[in-house]
């Protein structure tokens, strides 16, 4: 007979530490790579056997996917890049996955070939993944899955210091409460206080990662907008900058085109970028996180 | 309270589903709560199944039933995780935004609280991502959970926005529940409720309650437990619910009948019930005048 002790559960339970990529998926890869790159992103790699790439900026990956086939059950990628998934760094990445489905999460469908590594992950919200990834020391997933492109540095620096703040997920009216109950019981997310907002887009509710090193913002439909299309789906990355007015100046030198009418105009709060490729905005936020 | 709060179950009625929604249709009903089976049994499959229901413009109040999910462990526990993500499937492919699930019969079930509120959490973080609220609904011959109070009990401990009650007039009545227990509930997480009658004044034994239950239910107006019925429809109605009353009337002689006969039958169980409601509640009289006060 086993004894169980009711002790509480530790505040992070899978230890994430980060957002170790985030993933976009286009049938585009090139006009969304020109986007990325005006915003400091830099290519350094390429993946062995599918349509994917790498690229980097100081401390945060992004990878682009535009391999046709789509995982089972999933769409295939679009020409307007959607936000595929977000990959957590975590400390056990088999146990944090045991732990989620344990708990009521859906098991994303696998498909790695021979010599690659397995990344586990569960469903998000609407088509979006959740992976989690524990390799960051002394070999990690990028020196399995991918091959450096030629006579490139594969730590390019970070334009203005930026680094990844949070991901924006909007949801459906009255759901709130349901994605904070997912992202809390699954993760250890917990919920700032209303009111308590980063960056230009004080909107919906915030939720701090229990690493304490990104955020995710949940934003319902706002009121009176019953015509307009709203799916629940991640919308938007937001980044983090030491000086926002700096690393605004810095992007626009590099041809970023940010929104400068009504509330959401550049300060040293926030900026917001134009909506590129039909799709895809970064938002950048005062941060105070040390990446 | 009028027609657009009242809803037909496919169980009711005969014949092939898209016979059976354009009898709600046609009746004048906005809403039908379908079963798995309506999906699966088409002839067409499953896709066509959706595509009527989508085509009949009718709502989906909800989609049944996912049955002995809580209370096990192992391997009959993970298969029942199988079964329930196929119905969370079915019923999302619906556009079902409820998944009803019954209290547990099955004899290996646990009864531990801790353990029922668990799976029930289970599920319902299962149903966040394709946004579906899990109502669960107290058997009358439940293993552990038979009345709607204990399953009250597991679904505030399990604590989930998207996780609440299903009532059933039925059980109810066959249970002899105390309708006063309804006070204890919070009406926000009566999630909808289910109305049938039956024609005997009781039920003793769980072979009876399985037998009317499956067998003999009729619509409220019909059977000899109106006055129960019809108040529990006022209670709930004065807590503040909102939400959707269903038709739950298994019949044998129903599913004999023509659809349209049986669908008559229900619009005129919705003018009894409303009639019945709205007599006993309408409202004092403000300016009555009082009588005096002696001295």
């Amino acid at each position: 007979m086993t004894t169980r002790e009711s002790n509480p559960e530790p505040s992070n339970p899978l230890g994430i530490d980060g957002i170790e990529f985030i993933e976009y998926a286009t049938s585009q890869p090139q006009a969304l790579g020109s986007v990325l790159q005006s915003m400091g992103f830099v290519p350094v790699a390429r993946h062995r056997s599918r349509e994917v790439m790498l690229y980097r900026q100081g401390p945060m990956n992004l990878i682009v996917n535009s391999h046709p086939d789509a995982l089972p059950g999933m769409s295939a990628p679009t020409a307007t890049p959607v936000l595929r998934a977000i990959a957590l760094r975590v400390r056990d990445a088999g146990f944090a996955w045991r732990r989620s489905l344990d708990l009521g999460a859906w098991e994303m469908p696998t498909r790695a070939s021979a010599m690659e590594l397995n990344i586990p992950g569960i469903h998000g919200a609407g088509d979006s993944l959740i992976y989690f990834v524990d390799r960051t020391k002394d070999f990690s997933i990028y020196d399995v899955d991918f091959v450096p492109l030629p006579g490139t540095a594969q730590r390019p620096p970070a334009v203005a210091g930026l680094h990844y703040f949070g991901v924006v997920q909007a949801i459906l009216e009255e759901r709130t409460r349901d994605w904070l109950e997912f992202y809390g019981s699954l993760f250890g997310f917990s919920v700032l206080p209303q009111g308590k907002y980063f960056g230009v887009l004080p909107k919906g509710t915030l939720l701090e990662s229990p690493c304490h090193k990104f955020y995710l913002q949940l934003i319902e439909p706002p009121s009176g907008a019953e015509d307009i299309q709203w799916d629940e789906a991640l919308v938007r990355v937001g980044l983090g900058a030491p000086d926002v007015p700096a690393a605004t100046r810095a992007l626009a030198e590099r041809g970023v085109v940010f929104v400068d009418r009504g509330p959401v105009q550049p300060s040293e709060k926030g900026a917001l970028t134009q909506v590129y490729l039909g799709g895809v905005t970064f938002e950048l936020v005062k941060s105070h996180l040390r990446p | 309270m009028n027609l657009e709060n009242f809803g037909m179950d496919t169980i009711t009625l005969a014949g092939p589903l898209e016979t059976r929604l354009r009898a709600a249709r046609d009746a004048g009903f906005t809403q039908i709560m379908l079963s798995a089976r309506d999906l699966v049994d088409h002839p067409g499959g499953e896709a066509a199944a959706v595509s009527a229901v989508r085509q009949s413009g009718l709502r989906v109040t909800g989609f049944q039933v996912l049955r002995d999910f809580e209370g096990l462990s192992g391997h009959l526990h993970a298969y029942k995780l199988d079964i329930a993500k196929a119905m969370l499937g079915m019923c999302s492919a619906l556009g079902s935004k409820v998944l009803l699930m019954c209290s547990s019969t099955a004899a290996n079930a646990t009864g531990d609280p801790e353990m029922l509120a668990r799976d029930l959490r289970k599920l319902a973080t299962l149903a966040v991502p394709l946004g579906i609220r899990i109502a669960y609904e107290a058997l009358s011959w439940g293993k552990h959970v038979s009345e709607f109070p204990r399953a009250w009990e597991i679904v505030a401990s399990a604590d989930r926005a998207n996780l609440g009650l299903a009532l059933d007039s039925f059980h109810m009545l066959a249970a002899r529940t105390d309708v006063d227990d309804l006070d204890l509930v919070d009406s926000k997480k009566i999630f909808i409720v289910q109305l049938a009658d039956f024609m005997f004044r009781e039920l003793p034994s769980r072979e009876e309650r399985i037998n009317t239950a499956r067998h003999f239910r009729v619509f409220p107006g019909e059977g000899v437990h109106g006055t129960e019925v019809a108040e529990l429809v006022r209670r709930v109605d004065n807590m503040g619910f909102r939400g959707d009353y269903s038709f739950e009337v298994f019949n044998d002689d129903y599913v004999q009948l023509p659809a349209s006969l049986v669908t008559a039958r229900a619009r005129a169980s919705v003018k009894w019930l409303t009639d019945q409601v709205s007599r006993r509640s309408l409202p004092i009289r403000k300016d009555r005048p009082r009588a005096r006060q002696p001295g």
